[in-house]
């Protein structure tokens, strides 16, 4: 599977606080292949937001270089960059961001608007979108009228709806219970599976990380380690940290006797 | 299904759908915050009706100064011709006081058309003077006696066996005894620019006239313009001549019976005055009117015919050697004092262009003051809006609204919320300008009219009203939107300038 959507150089990101400047993204490379499935872990201040800023074409780089979709990000004017934005992004927010005085539907029509002209033909889109996160027969509601994990369903199928390159997902459940947080990251998974959507996801939560098939863990700007989540792990039968085979049953690798559902592990590493 | 590029035609079919989506936020944006709306919106509807109200007072003003210097010198022209036609004419009354146009440096400010005696039969003086004659009041053109006599009648009846003696003068032709009784049934007040003035509205006055062949026959002293039936003829008693005016206050044509003064009269014809502020005198015998108004033997005014204008200054000397109580007035003298008075009013036309031009200053301050009060209100309520906003800004960066449509979203709401106010402002102009103008501006009509009556001269103001043109309406909701998209121009800008990263902050 070489196929790469997203291809990240040399990247770094400085930014000035006060007169220190502070290296947020140090010499990062990062090559993501169209279908995948990304987490990217940290504590606060590892760059795990400017690195999502950079490829959401939200931050311009310091150095290096950033290709989306075979184009280079890093050589598009600031004022040409809502394009890309528009054309190969599809945005997550933890706090979901619908907007207020519109409902699902018209939410959901946002990114197409200057897409699809005919307004039928929109509306159309909009209510498939809804029905494919689960909100069939909820077009007309208010975000207010809507839980939270329905409204982040709405912001997923928002994120859907220019059939972007890649998703961003910012703390997507950051917000959510645990309920709707399984119900979410489901979706996101399902989503990736079936329809090979691109997710780039930044979480602190491990549990929602453990879906995803690659675990990037950021520290200082840099990816200091490389994971498979464990449920992608279990299902491939390979023991995250040492490769060796595992048993779905296993709660610790036979081989390294490191713990399968250790949480805070990765993090520590 | 999806269309990736906007190029030609489609990209102005796209660019027609996202206007659509922006009005219709725009519209949900505003009624979002209702409260806050509906006080933004009645500020500057409240200052969009000053706005309007402020040039409708203006030009309200402007007319009414003109009208009034049109007035002016169209009587002033009408008198002197009168003058000039007459100057063998001679006009004795007893005056009490010498009252009314100014021809006295300490006249008194009253409005007064002065000079008729009431039905009660009271002699009036200035202070229950009824005020004016008719709207545009100060003059009664036309006829001598009428002109200046309007305001020297102001006077004692004179009995007039006491003036046979002028009669023996050697050089007065004939003599004209004459009396003048108005009847008014109504108040009136006036509203003038603020100012409130209440006089009583004279719905006819009389003039009885002795009805002698000789003088008929030679002396033009009834009117010459008959439109229906006759004229009077000499000796008759009970019957009256209408004005066209008096003919419709009656409601009478020739031949009917009329009550004036609680007494009968019959219509025996109906003349159109030579001078529009003469439209109130019915003419009547001398005999009649004495005996209606309970002043048998009296008189209001003499008008003495001398045989040339020669020798007018030797009979005037004459008359106030025999009687020293008498005001006597030539026509000489009434053009001297017509040269004065034009002089007054020329410079009463000139102060009165002098406040209308420093009414103009206050009135350009007072709307630079409005429009900044208007683009300052939207500014700030924009800027917060936008601040409040952030977020939601960013999001919509975030998901691909290029800078210029995140612009045109803000300044759309400030243009539909100026819009509002400007079609809210110009319905409450449209029945508070006259309020609101006369609160704002200076009146030009009352310094008109007091800065006559304090030199002398009265003229009743006319009065203009405020109303919105067409114009004036659409240039304001014009202005308003101009304000609206000025106001909002700064904020918009810096809601393009939000960064999509502003979706990301989680308080």
């Amino acid at each position: 599977m070489n196929n790469p959507v997203l291809q990240i150089e040399n990247l770094t990101k400085t930014y000035t606080l006060g007169k220190n400047p502070v290296n947020a993204l140090t010499n990062l490379n990062l090559q993501v292949n169209r279908g995948e499935f990304i987490a990217i872990m940290g504590p606060s201040g590892s760059g795990k937001t400017t690195l999502l800023n950079v490829i959401g074409c939200i931050d311009k780089p310091t150095s290096g270089k950033v290709h989306l979709d075979n184009i280079d990000v890093t050589n598009t004017p600031e004022n040409k960059l809502y394009k890309i934005r528009q054309d190969k992004m599809g945005f997550i927010f933890q706090s979901f961001n619908l907007l207020p005085y519109l409902n699902a539907r018209e939410n959901v029509e946002l990114p197409l608007e200057n897409k699809i002209k005919n307004k039928t033909e929109r509306k159309k889109r909009a209510s498939e979108l809804l029905g494919l996160v689960g909100l069939s027969g909820r077009e007309n509601h208010r975000p207010q009228r809507l839980s939270q994990g329905e409204q982040q369903r709405v912001a997923i199928a928002r994120a859907l709806a220019n059939e972007p390159a890649i998703i961003l997902a910012d703390e997507p459940t950051g917000n959510l219970y645990s309920q709707n947080k399984q119900e979410i990251i489901k979706l996101l998974a399902n989503l990736n599976l079936t329809r090979g959507t691109t997710i780039i996801m930044v979480t602190h939560d491990i549990q929602v990380a453990n879906h995803t098939e690659r675990m990037l863990l950021l520290k200082d700007g840099k990816i200091v380690t490389e994971k498979a989540g464990l449920h992608i792990a279990k299902k491939q039968s390979k023991c995250p940290h040492c490769n060796s085979s595992i048993k779905i049953s296993d709660e610790t690798c036979p081989t390294c006797k490191k713990a399968l559902f250790e949480t805070d592990e990765f993090f520590t590493t | 299904m999806l269309t990736k590029v906007c190029s030609g035609f489609s990209c102005q079919v796209n660019m027609q759908v996202l206007y659509m989506g922006i009005v219709n936020r725009a519209v949900r944006n505003i009624s979002r915050r209702k409260i806050r709306a509906s006080l933004v919106i009645i500020a500057l509807s409240i200052s969009l009706s000053i706005m309007i109200s402020i040039p409708a007072g203006l030009m309200a003003n402007q007319e009414a100064a003109n009208d009034m210097a049109n007035n002016l010198s169209s009587t002033i022209t009408e008198t002197g011709e009168s003058i000039t036609q007459a100057l063998s004419q001679i006009d004795v009354t007893m005056s009490s006081r010498f009252a009314g146009y100014g021809f006295s440096p300490d006249a008194t400010p009253t409005i007064i058309q002065g000079g008729q005696i009431p039905r009660d039969g009271q002699v009036l003086n200035p202070s229950n003077a009824p005020g004016f004659g008719d709207r545009y009041g100060g003059f009664r053109g036309g006829e001598i006696s009428g002109q200046f006599g309007g305001a020297l009648q102001a006077s004692t009846p004179m009995n007039q066996e006491l003036y046979s003696d002028i009669s023996n003068i050697n050089g007065v032709a004939a003599m004209l005894p004459s009396l003048e009784a108005s009847d008014g049934s109504q108040e009136q007040t006036l509203e003038m620019m603020g100012r409130s003035f209440t006089t009583q509205i004279i719905d006819y006055t009389i003039k009885g006239i002795p009805l002698t062949s000789e003088l008929l026959s030679s002396y033009n002293i009834l009117p010459s313009n008959i439109v229906a039936g006759r004229n009077l003829r000499a000796d008759e008693t009970g019957v009256v001549l209408l004005s066209q005016n008096n003919s419709a206050f009656f409601s009478a044509k020739v031949g009917d019976t009329i009550t004036i003064f609680d007494t009968d009269f019959i219509v025996v014809g109906i003349y159109e005055p030579s001078a529009s502020t003469d439209n109130l005198i019915l003419y009547m015998n001398l005999s009649d009117a004495q005996t209606i108004t309970n002043n048998t033997g009296y008189i209001t005014s003499l008008k003495i015919f001398t045989t040339s204008s020669e020798v007018v200054n030797t009979v005037v000397e004459e008359i106030r050697s025999l009687h020293p109580e008498v005001t006597v007035i030539t026509g000489q003298e009434r053009l001297n004092q017509l040269e004065y008075m034009q002089s007054r009013y020329n410079e009463a036309i000139e102060s009165s262009q002098a406040s209308i031009a420093a009414t103009q200053a206050t009135a350009l301050q007072e709307i630079i003051v409005v429009v900044a009060a208007t683009s300052l209100i939207v500014l700030f309520v924009m800027l917060y809006t936008v601040r409040e906003r952030t977020k939601e800004i960013g999001t919509l960066k975030a998901i691909g609204f290029s800078n210029r449509a995140v612009m045109a979203q803000f300044i759309l709401e400030g243009l539909l919320l100026s819009t509002i106010a400007g079609i809210i402002g110009v319905a409450i102009a449209s029945f508070a300008a006259p309020t609101l103008s006369s609160l704002l501006l200076p009146s030009v009509q009352s310094s008109l009219g007091f800065t006559l009556s304090a030199t002398g001269p009265i003229v009743a103001a006319t009065t203009n009203p405020v109303t919105l043109s067409v114009e004036l309406v659409l240039a304001t909701l014009g202005g308003a939107m101009l304000l609206g998209v000025l106001g909002t121009l700064y904020p918009s800008w810096r809601a393009a300038k939000i960064r999509p990263a502003e979706a990301m902050r989680y308080e």
